[in-house]
């Protein structure tokens, strides 16, 4: 697999900021593969995947050192349709990116953008509709939808532009936990079936740490950490001190690591952990 | 303990004759620290508008500090009952300078000028904000700094219970415990009722004393906070999960480890006693 986001000494700052949002970013992303990434409010998450999307610099002032490459192109030489056909951005609050006042012709939009015709556009429609399971909902006004159904739209209208990578900038925060299963699982079908990269901001760890290839972890405005879920959560403690929660069952595989009841290798899976606990206990009770 | 609210056989129907709640009946006493939970439309934001007269139930009745919220011209009362504050703190204000924002709600009720300042500065130095923010306008604050002045300006009310909608959402972990602490503060020393409405249960486990479960306008579980999450079953069917910790704790149950647990740190500590270390 190869690399198809290349960030080297990449460091960033805002016009009128006293210091750089991002300093010194290195960062290689290989081809479908889920991302997630974490870290406190204002550590630099939501920069560093503005500059993935060439948000930043092509629509923001500041001073820019270092490169971002996509498919080994910089991306300051990419022009906007091209960086509409690579990557895919949905906000947390997909009110946010609305513009009419039916599902359909929200979908539709991106795409009359780019000057598809109508006959691929409708087919596109019915093909992300399915994936996402708006079929009934074409003829509604996205204002009227659910949260989690909203936030279905905004996903669907970036599917349809078929870009190679879908970033997510927290897209779960304002959903419930069936909403939320919903949009983890839309995004995991995107990258099992349709071969996407996927790239999701997210603050609540559970359902990433477990759907993740890959973490990262940005603290001021630095990637502290990048690695598979199993190295990823070594030192909980220092994770703790970052700002991050961990899961539970992972913060006590952690506390048994420590204690010296397991040696074995780290889990992200709440099932397996409960089997490690349950065969520690077993082992107790043999002894005695 | 004295009683704050009570609902009996409370039910409420929306114009369009969508039945939001079912029959409800609750009690709930001076300073409790409650979680309202269940999924999206199981009628939880409809039942707290019920709390504070904004809603009207349509059968039963909901007094609180003994008023009937069905009777006319009470509100003034009422908003010194009970105060909510919304999910989304840019939908409730509205002034372009922060003091003004907190002075709103007194001046509506009719206080002299005198007492509208001193509840400003009040509810400001309870919530945290900084007297130098009073003059600015709150747009410009970061989102935890906007829901304290949206907590403030019920403060100034000074409601014996107090709805906050969505405390957490968009927040990240160490905000989300700022703001859950704070209200543990407000409960604990300053004697408010506290009732959250959330769907993160982590948040519930680690701060509320008692649960209350909807499901479908319905009560489905009313108890102490141990007690709800140890009927995973009844949770799931109104689609909510116990705590990671919890779960894993009610599967290691066999092996002794108590199936009260909250948090990992009392997982831990159960699991050590269990196998006798």
């Amino acid at each position: 697999m190869g690399k198809i986001i290349e960030i080297n000494h990449l460091t960033w700052q805002y016009t009128d900021t006293e210091k750089p949002a991002l300093v010194d970013v290195n960062l290689d992303i290989e081809d479908n593969m889920f991302i997630g990434v974490c870290g406190p409010n204002e550590s630099g998450k939501t920069t560093l995947v503005s500059c993935i999307k060439g948000l930043i610099p092509h629509n923001f002032i500041g001073s820019y050192t270092g490169e971002v490459r996509l498919f080994g192109k910089n991306i300051r030489d990419l022009r906007a349709k091209e960086l509409a056909e690579y990557v895919g951005f949905v906000f947390a609050d997909p009110e946010a990116q609305f513009t009419s006042m039916s599902v359909e012709e929200e979908l539709a939009f991106g795409m009359e953008n780019i000057g598809l015709g109508s006959d691929e556009i409708r087919e596109r429609i019915d093909w992300v509709a399915k994936i996402t399971n708006l079929e009934n909902l074409l003829d509604k006004s996205p204002y009227d939808l659910s949260g989690g159904q909203k936030q279905r739209v905004a996903i669907a209208s970036v599917l349809a532009m078929q870009p190679k990578i879908v970033i997510l900038d927290e897209p779960t925060s304002m959903l419930d936990p069936m909403g939320k299963d919903s949009v983890f699982n839309i995004c995991a079908r995107m990258k099992e079936e349709l071969n996407m990269t996927i790239i999701m901001v997210e603050h609540t760890m559970d359902r990433l740490a477990r759907l993740s290839d890959r973490l990262i972890l940005v603290h001021n405005g630095k990637i502290e950490r990048y690695a598979e879920p199993e190295h990823f959560f070594e030192n909980v403690d220092e994770l703790v001190e970052m700002g991050l929660n961990p899961p539970a069952s992972i913060v006590f595989l952690d506390q048994l690591k420590r204690a010296g009841l397991y040696e074995g290798p780290m889990t992200t899976s709440v099932e397996e952990t409960i089997e490690i606990a349950q065969s520690i206990c077993a082992r107790k009770e043999s002894v005695q | 303990m004295t009683n704050v609210i009570e609902v009996k056989d409370m039910h409420f129907a929306y114009r369009d004759g969508t039945e939001a709640l079912k029959g409800i009946d609750l009690n709930i006493n001076s300073g409790e620290f409650i979680a309202l939970i269940g999924q999206n439309g199981a009628g939880k934001t409809t039942f707290a508008k019920t709390l504070n007269g904004l809603l009207k139930p349509s059968q039963g009745y909901v007094k609180c500090g003994g008023i009937d919220t069905n009777q006319k011209r009470v509100i003034k009362k009422l908003v010194r009952e009970v105060g909510y504050v919304f999910q989304n703190p840019d939908h409730q204000l509205f002034n372009n300078e922060v003091g003004k924002e907190i002075a709103y709600a007194p001046k509506n009720i009719g206080l002299s000028d005198e007492e509208i300042e001193e509840r400003v500065n009040e509810a400001a130095a309870v919530a945290g904000i900084k007297q130098d923010y009073l003059s600015m306008h709150p747009f410009f604050l970061p989102k935890g700094l906007r829901q304290r002045v949206s907590i403030a300006s019920i403060l100034a009310l000074r409601p014996k219970v107090i709805i906050v909608d969505e405390p957490t959402t968009g927040q990240d972990y160490r905000q989300s415990v700022e703001i859950m602490e704070f209200l543990k503060k407000l409960n604990e020393e300053r004697g408010h009722t506290i009732i959250i409405i959330t769907h993160e249960m982590d948040i519930v486990a680690q701060f509320a004393k008692r649960v209350v479960v909807l499901c479908q306008g319905k009560l489905l579980l009313d108890g102490a906070t141990k007690e709800v999450f140890a009927q995973p079953k009844i949770l799931e069917a109104a689609y909510v999960k116990v705590p990671e910790a919890t779960r894993m704790a009610q599967a290691l149950t066999a092996n002794g480890v108590s199936k009260d647990v909250l948090s990992a740190d009392e997982l831990w500590i159960q699991f050590q006693e269990a196998i006798g270390r």
